[in-house]
């Protein structure tokens, strides 16, 4: 670790997993509730721990995302970040908003939360994955703010990079995007515009750079490939990203209301959306092929490497199945949509997450690399979470399938709980795979614990035996 | 192609005056009849003129076989998906 | 006069080989499109046939003249720079700016017209692909000036040599590319019926 000011990104990253940890919990509660309705009811209902869920998701990935940019903007800049203590006030701030929202979903009952912090004077409460009061709303555009300050003077006084003119820019854009939150029309069909500018503004565009900028530093790092070579890979990978995103949004636009038109441009060009996360599969396995060195970190490699592999997986393979108009008409809104959204968030933006943390973290604790100990917990926890999420993949498109079958496409549809009580064993596959990712998570965490680091003498001599 | 040593303009020249030539014959034949020689005639023409501009304006003929057939081979893709759309209207 | 020496039939790629595959993607992106206008055309031969008629095809037919001269242009701005003689370069390139700039100017005024008379994407489905091809293909035009735009400026500031020229070749590809998907654009959406 180069710069004193990228110890900035440890809490950020430690709170990262810590609300990682707490998204999880509040996933099996939620998940127990689609089968014992009343389970935990009325102290914790199914939307309160659902809307937690979702929204400890966001904000870890956040803090992640943050500590990535505190990490990786100095280093790429070369020079010291602008202001390290406003790095941490802003993770305070933060870190405290994040936990005070949190802890008001599950005290306070919505309603009447949204009527003490001033939701009547501008309504932005109540979408999904928005469900913040507004004054934590505002929060987060401070904290963004004052992330970007920082990040920006940083890199204005430093060397620009493409890796760091990449994830500045888009870091810019993920602020930006946020904007709509506060857009809140009472015509439904705006409203749904509005939350998909945001929504798919980052996940399948913002987002998707940050990725490509956050493996892009790793595989430079870890591999020694040149840089110019990494940085050919990600403009093209950018380009292709914007090429099918901008206009691929339309594939949510199909049957909210929109103009008809959407259903030809949504489908032709949201088609190509897999074709990043198929550039993205090969950039990471050609830089390892074309390594020049060995680096200690096998775990950060094994992250690097099964990110994009997921990522193609959740979002390309899942989200292709559901995003032309003639099969979406039968699929959308079931759990084939559920199914795309888990693995995609965790094969794309929790993974990358994580592989920053694995790289990044052992630097932040003074060593190139953990233990061979401590990698080998980290590893099979990469492993049990990369499975268990594949099988709550496939249980939800089990469910998926049951509801196209028997409610979408039957001449005679059931009724939806009717439906839903069918579905009933793959939402049992589905919780198992959950306490599976669970047991992931717990022994990915452990690896953190384990003391010691790249044992090289002892490694080396090993391999020379052989 | 290769131009006799005569011959006074540069392949490159030679192939705009082809192309403005092909254009307007295209042009003129956009307010003939409908029918598959028309369509037929017109995407010919089409391809000649776009595989024209990779050998002379963007200068493949000389580069390795591979990308020019990736290029002959995207021609022939769009031409011939575009035929059979209209074969089987 | 042009005399061709050797030919060696093993080169690389003009310019920097990463624009190749930016070009590569679009043109298999509008590929895409191109066989959607014509299977939605398949289903719907009397609709596509009517409206192509109320296309103005002269416009698409000058159009096609002025961006093919400006890929012409392009190519000799090449030969030039190979010949080091980076001024005319300049010259060659600026040329095709202006009529780029002209293809927009027709583009706009057609698609003036076409929004007097109240066409607009959801007017019919051949509407819809004519307006969203040629508007898709616009920006294009758009994004090549600007690259074009680059290297014309750089070509004046010497900034190129007969040994040295990527840039030149780099952004001569994209706009050819330009050229390409109109010349099939015009032939599919303006002439074919």
């Amino acid at each position: 670790m180069k710069y004193q000011s990228q110890k900035v990104a440890k809490p950020y990253f430690i709170a990262a997993l810590a609300l990682f940890f707490g998204q999880i919990v509040f996933g099996l509660i939620a998940g127990l509730q689609y089968l014992h309705g009343t389970f935990l009811f009325p102290e914790l209902p199914f939307d309160v721990a659902h809307m937690s869920h979702t929204n400890l998701l966001i904000v870890w990935l956040l803090m992640a995302f943050m500590g990535a940019a505190y990490f990786i903007v100095p280093e790429e800049a070369q020079t010291e970040l602008y202001s390290p203590r406003l790095a941490l006030v802003t993770f305070w701030v933060f870190l405290t908003a994040a936990t005070l929202t949190i802890v008001a979903y599950l005290f306070v009952p919505y309603s009447h939360l949204a009527a003490i912090t001033g939701n009547a004077a501008l309504p932005t409460m109540g979408r999904g994955y928005l469900e913040q009061p507004l004054p934590t709303k505002i929060g987060i555009v401070l904290v963004a703010l004052s992330l970007l300050f920082n990040v920006t003077m940083t890199l204005i006084k430093g060397r620009k990079t493409s890796i760091n003119l990449i994830l500045v820019g888009s870091l810019w854009g993920l602020a930006l995007l946020f904007l709509p939150a506060f857009y809140f029309p009472t015509d439904t069909v705006k409203a749904s515009f509005g939350w998909w500018w945001i929504v798919h503004g980052w996940v399948e565009g913002d987002w998707e750079l940050i990725l490509g900028a956050l493996l892009g530093f790793i595989l430079i790092k870890m591999t020694g490939v040149d840089r110019e070579i990494v940085e050919k890979w990600l403009y093209i990978i950018v380009a292709m990203t914007l090429i099918s995103g901008l206009i691929g949004i339309g594939h949510h636009y199909y049957y909210t209301g929109a103009p008809s038109y959407w259903i030809w441009l949504g489908s032709i060009f949201s088609a190509l959306e897999p074709i990043p996360f198929i550039l993205l599969i090969g950039f990471s396995f050609k830089m390892l092929m074309q390594r020049r060195r060995e680096h200690p970190n096998k775990a950060a490699m094994l992250w690097a490497l099964g990110t994009p592999v997921m990522a193609f997986l959740g979002a390309g393979l899942w989200g292709f199945m559901i995003t032309l108009a003639p099969a979406q008409y039968y699929m959308h809104g079931t759990n084939f949509t559920a199914a795309h959204g888990h693995l995609a968030f965790f094969g794309a933006y929790a993974m990358i997450s994580l592989s920053i943390i694995s790289y990044a973290m052992p630097l932040l604790r003074g060593r190139t690399a953990n233990s061979s100990a401590a990698q080998r917990w980290e590893m099979t926890g990469f492993w049990i979470m990369v499975l268990s999420m594949l099988g709550i993949a496939l249980a939800l498109t089990g469910a998926g399938i049951v509801t196209v079958i028997l409610q979408r496409a039957a001449d005679d549809p059931m009724g939806f709980m009717q439906v839903q009580d069918k579905a009933r064993v793959f939402f049992w596959v589905r919780e198992f795979a959950g306490v599976g990712f669970f047991i992931g998570l717990l022994v990915y965490l452990r690896s953190f614990f384990i003391a010691g680091e790249y044992e090289y003498a002892s490694e080396m001599k090993q391999a020379l035996a052989v | 192609m290769k131009l006799p040593q005569a011959f006074p303009l540069r392949p490159c020249t030679a192939s705009w005056v082809v192309l403005l030539g092909l254009t307007t014959i295209t042009f003129e034949l956009g307010s003939g009849a409908p029918g598959q020689t028309l369509m037929a005639a017109v995407l010919a023409l089409t391809l000649v003129k776009g595989q024209l501009v990779v050998s002379y304006f963007m200068g493949l003929r000389r580069v390795r076989p591979l990308w020019r057939l990736v290029m002959a081979a995207y021609l022939a893709t769009v031409g011939g998906i575009i035929a059979l759309a209209y074969l089987t209207a | 006069m042009h005399t061709e020496t050797s030919v060696d039939s093993a080169q690389p790629l003009p310019g920097d080989f990463a624009i190749w595959i930016f070009i590569f993607a679009e043109l298999a992106v509008f590929g895409v499109l191109f066989a959607a206008y014509a299977f939605a055309r398949s289903a719907h031969v009397d609709l596509f046939n009517v409206s192509q008629l109320t296309l103005n095809r002269t416009y698409g037919f000058a159009n096609t003249l002025v961006l093919v001269t400006s890929s012409y242009f392009v190519a000799r701005a090449t030969q030039s720079i190979k010949a080091g003689r980076g001024t005319a370069c300049g010259n060659w390139l600026a040329g095709a700016l202006v009529l780029g700039g002209m293809f927009l100017v027709l583009k706009l005024v057609e698609f003036h017209q076409d929004f007097a008379q109240g066409i607009t994407l959801s007017t019919n489905l051949f509407y819809m692909f004519y307006l969203a091809l040629t508007f898709f293909h616009f920006m294009h035009v758009v994004m090549g000036m600007v690259i074009l735009a680059v290297v014309t400026y750089k070509a004046y500031a010497g900034r190129y040599s007969a040994a040295n020229h990527t840039g030149v070749e780099t952004g001569g590809s994209y706009w050819h590319m330009v050229d390409l998907v109109w010349i099939i654009l015009f032939a599919l959406v303006y002439v074919i019926h």
